[in-house]
């Protein structure tokens, strides 16, 4: 067989026919697909876990939120209070390694050199800190889920199973997800976890099941010295409004391109 | 009715064969039962049976997969010459290059689905069964790319050899155009999974436009360094003939590509200690170690040392050509290119994770024997067809073949493209 007779002209009309049709199918395939469930729509059928199928109250309009989240870092004192609440509220694990809040301790030397620690997310005591007299400061950073609004754990979740609902609240469907680990890594801030009791991803849902009804996520809801302020971007009189306007606010890495809703008030330069 | 009857033969083929060999399939088998014990106890345990935790979320499985796909990928250097140049003597065991892609993407396939929490789920990542999120995921595209390769590669495999065992010509509009699609599909699986690493603003290290790149050098050294010492055993073991120009040139396209991927890994050396950004830590933590976190220094180095070495050998026509030589650089290009991209890709990426925390992966018992199980699944594969592709081609199993009759010994006719 010579060179000519291999690619003569048909043969390439053939074979690019062969490939069109080919990806033709394959898009065909995927559309058909995606009329399938999850629901797309802001009821995800693992929202508002543990218990499972979660069920939007009459009345709530997802579309008619946006949420998002301050924190006054100048309020916090550290006592991991809200860390606790957020593991009883969710039923999250109290012997694995999962949070979907956390208290950083940052201490920083006079010699620019930085020690952080959370200790079981702050539930455990902070260590005492050596040698007082070299430290230039000390301040404490809760971490949670920013709810950003271009989610990269959302893009890259294999079948869709990690959603942004209209409410700007990014959700799992824990029914649907197949634990591939993705989205752990993806998360530039590190706020996904895996959830050995149900063996898919794990996070904060903003207590979904609560704001849906009117009432502050757990976290928020339990800070004694209003760190916490959970609002509605939406209502301008709201919350987190009034906390936006009189506070100068950060958001962690933003040059990752990500959005976060979590914003910072007095944020140092050494958090990440 | 044909089709059924060739299924049949070439399964009783297959399983049939002198006592070493059915040794070496007990002995697959065993291996096999073994790491499937281990999965059973991860299936009954959870994913906490393997050393991954939420910093190194992704280890020992996904880098074994990241290194097959190229494996799978690298098929190609046997159809280029073949088919684009028409180069006869590796003409006639390009099939063999088809069939190491097919065992590899079985492995790749068998190494995912491990790595799953709920592999009770795995549907969901099925086209038209599941809900693929694509295009966004590049995961979703993965998946289409290796199940479209995969099903390339079993058709154009299935249908030559259907073709021989009929002892009839095949019809190369038909084969032709496939072989020629599965070019671009090979470069696209590689590119593909590079993009799943690539696309993660939050993880540097592979956030680097050079990745792909890398991924396709270092492909086109590691699938060819298996087939070469296939090749010799069927050389030594069977009549099948394969030309020791074929073994030279393949090797001679290896060193080619191994200095275009040490030359890109060069190219990222520079950018990273040149401008030496915070980003450097994850490349300090490959090479040197993060204080007295430095489980992967050994690897790394390793790594650099056996490729850099093989480039040499591969390099040098003499050395290229000597059997000793040859194999040795093989075996050097093998554990060189395991390393970059398995573990020593998947680990410090993620080490340290997004918060700067740093959690020393080293993989379980569990995770070594249910890897165990996955390479000897796919060497398994490999083993029967091949068997089964070998003895078509010499002509001791067709149509006409009686079960139980030795074979007839009738003039060879390898399977290629050439009829």
């Amino acid at each position: 067989m010579t060179h000519d007779d291999t690619l003569s002209r048909r043969d390439i009309l053939k074979k690019t026919f062969a490939l069109g049709s080919g990806v033709f199918l394959c898009t065909f395939a995927v559309k058909a697909a995606k009329g399938e469930s999850p629901d797309p729509t802001p009821a995800p059928k693992g929202a508002g876990d543990p218990t499972g199928s979660y069920k939007l109250p009459n009345g709530y309009e997802p579309s008619a939120h946006y949420y998002g989240y301050g924190i006054d870092l100048d309020k916090c004192i550290g006592c991991t209070r809200c860390v606790d609440a957020c593991k009883t509220e969710n039923s999250v694990s109290r012997t694995e390694p999962n949070f979907r809040t956390w208290v950083e301790r940052y201490v920083i030397r006079d010699d620019d050199t930085l020690e952080v620690c959370s200790p079981k997310g702050g539930l455990d005591p902070y260590p005492a800190i050596e040698d007082p007299g070299s430290v230039a400061k000390s301040f404490f950073v809760p971490k949670m889920c920013a709810h950003c609004e271009r989610s990269p754990c959302e893009q890259v979740c294999p079948v869709g199973a990690t959603l942004k609902s209209p409410d700007g609240v990014v959700l799992i469907d824990k029914k649907y997800c197949i634990g591939c680990g993705y989205c752990i890594q993806a998360c530039p801030y590190g706020c996904r976890y895996f959830d050995e009791s149900t063996r898919t991803a794990g996070k904060c849902t903003l207590c979904y099941h609560r704001i849906t009804r009117g009432l502050r996520p757990a976290c928020a809801e339990i800070c004694p010295t209003g760190a916490r302020v959970f609002g509605d971007l939406r209502e301008k009189d709201g919350p987190l409004a009034k906390f936006l306007r009189e506070h100068r606010v950060q958001v962690l890495k933003p040059h990752m391109g990500t959005r976060p809703k979590l914003y910072y008030h007095n944020l140092d330069k050494e958090v990440r | 009715m044909g089709l059924v009857r060739f299924v049949v033969q070439a399964l009783r083929c297959a399983l049939s064969g002198g006592i070493a060999y059915r040794l070496w399939l007990a002995f697959l088998v065993a291996l096999a039962a073994w790491g499937g014990l281990a999965y059973v106890d991860q299936i009954r345990h959870g994913l906490i049976a393997t050393n991954m935790r939420d910093q190194v979320s992704w280890a020992f499985y996904i880098g074994n997969f990241t290194f097959l796909v190229g494996v799978a990928a690298a098929a190609i250097i046997l159809i280029i010459p073949a088919y684009v140049y028409d180069w006869k003597p590796i003409k006639e065991v390009a099939i063999l290059g088809e069939i190491l892609a097919l065992s590899a993407l079985v492995m790749c396939m068998l190494f995912v689905f491990v790595d799953l929490g709920r592999p009770d789920r795995f549907w969901h990542l099925l086209p038209g069964l599941g809900t693929l999120n694509w295009p966004m995921s590049l995961l979703a595209w993965d998946v289409l790319a290796l199940n479209g390769y995969f099903v390339l590669n079993l058709v154009i495999v299935g249908y030559l050899l259907f073709c021989s065992y009929n002892r009839r010509p095949y019809n190369k509009h038909f084969v032709v155009p496939l072989i020629l699609i599965s070019i671009p599909a090979a470069i696209s699986i590689h590119t593909v999974t590079a993009f799943i690493y690539n696309g993660m603003a939050a993880r540097p290290f592979w956030n680097a436009s050079i990745l792909a790149p890398r991924f396709l050098a270092s492909a086109m050294c590691s699938g060819p360094a298996i087939l070469l010492i296939l090749f010799q055993l069927l050389q030594r073991t069977t009549r099948f003939e394969i030309k020791d120009e074929a073994l030279w040139k393949i090797a001679e396209i290896m060193a080619y590509a191994m200095f275009v991927n040490l030359f890109l890994l060069g190219a990222e050396v520079f950018k990273e200690v040149y401008s030496s950004t915070e980003h450097i830590v994850h490349f300090n933590y490959l090479f040197f170690g993060l204080g007295e976190h430095g489980a992967l220094v050994k690897y790394g180095w390793t790594s650099v040392l056996c490729s850099l070495s093989a480039f040499l050998l591969f390099i040098v026509p003499a050395t290229r050509r000597h059997p000793v030589t040859l194999n040795l650089g093989c075996l050097l290009i093998y554990i060189g290119v395991y390393i970059e991209k398995g573990m020593g890709l998947v680990i410090p990426g993620l080490t340290p994770d997004a918060l700067g925390e740093i959690y020393e992966y080293a993989p379980t018992l569990t995770e070594v024997r249910i890897g165990v199980a996955c390479f000897s699944v796919g060497f398994l594969v490999y083993t029967v067809l091949t068997k089964i592709a070998v003895a078509i081609s010499l002509g001791d199993l067709t149509r006409d073949t009686v079960p139980g009759l030795a074979p007839a010994g009738q003039a060879p006719k390898p399977v290629t493209a050439d009829a």
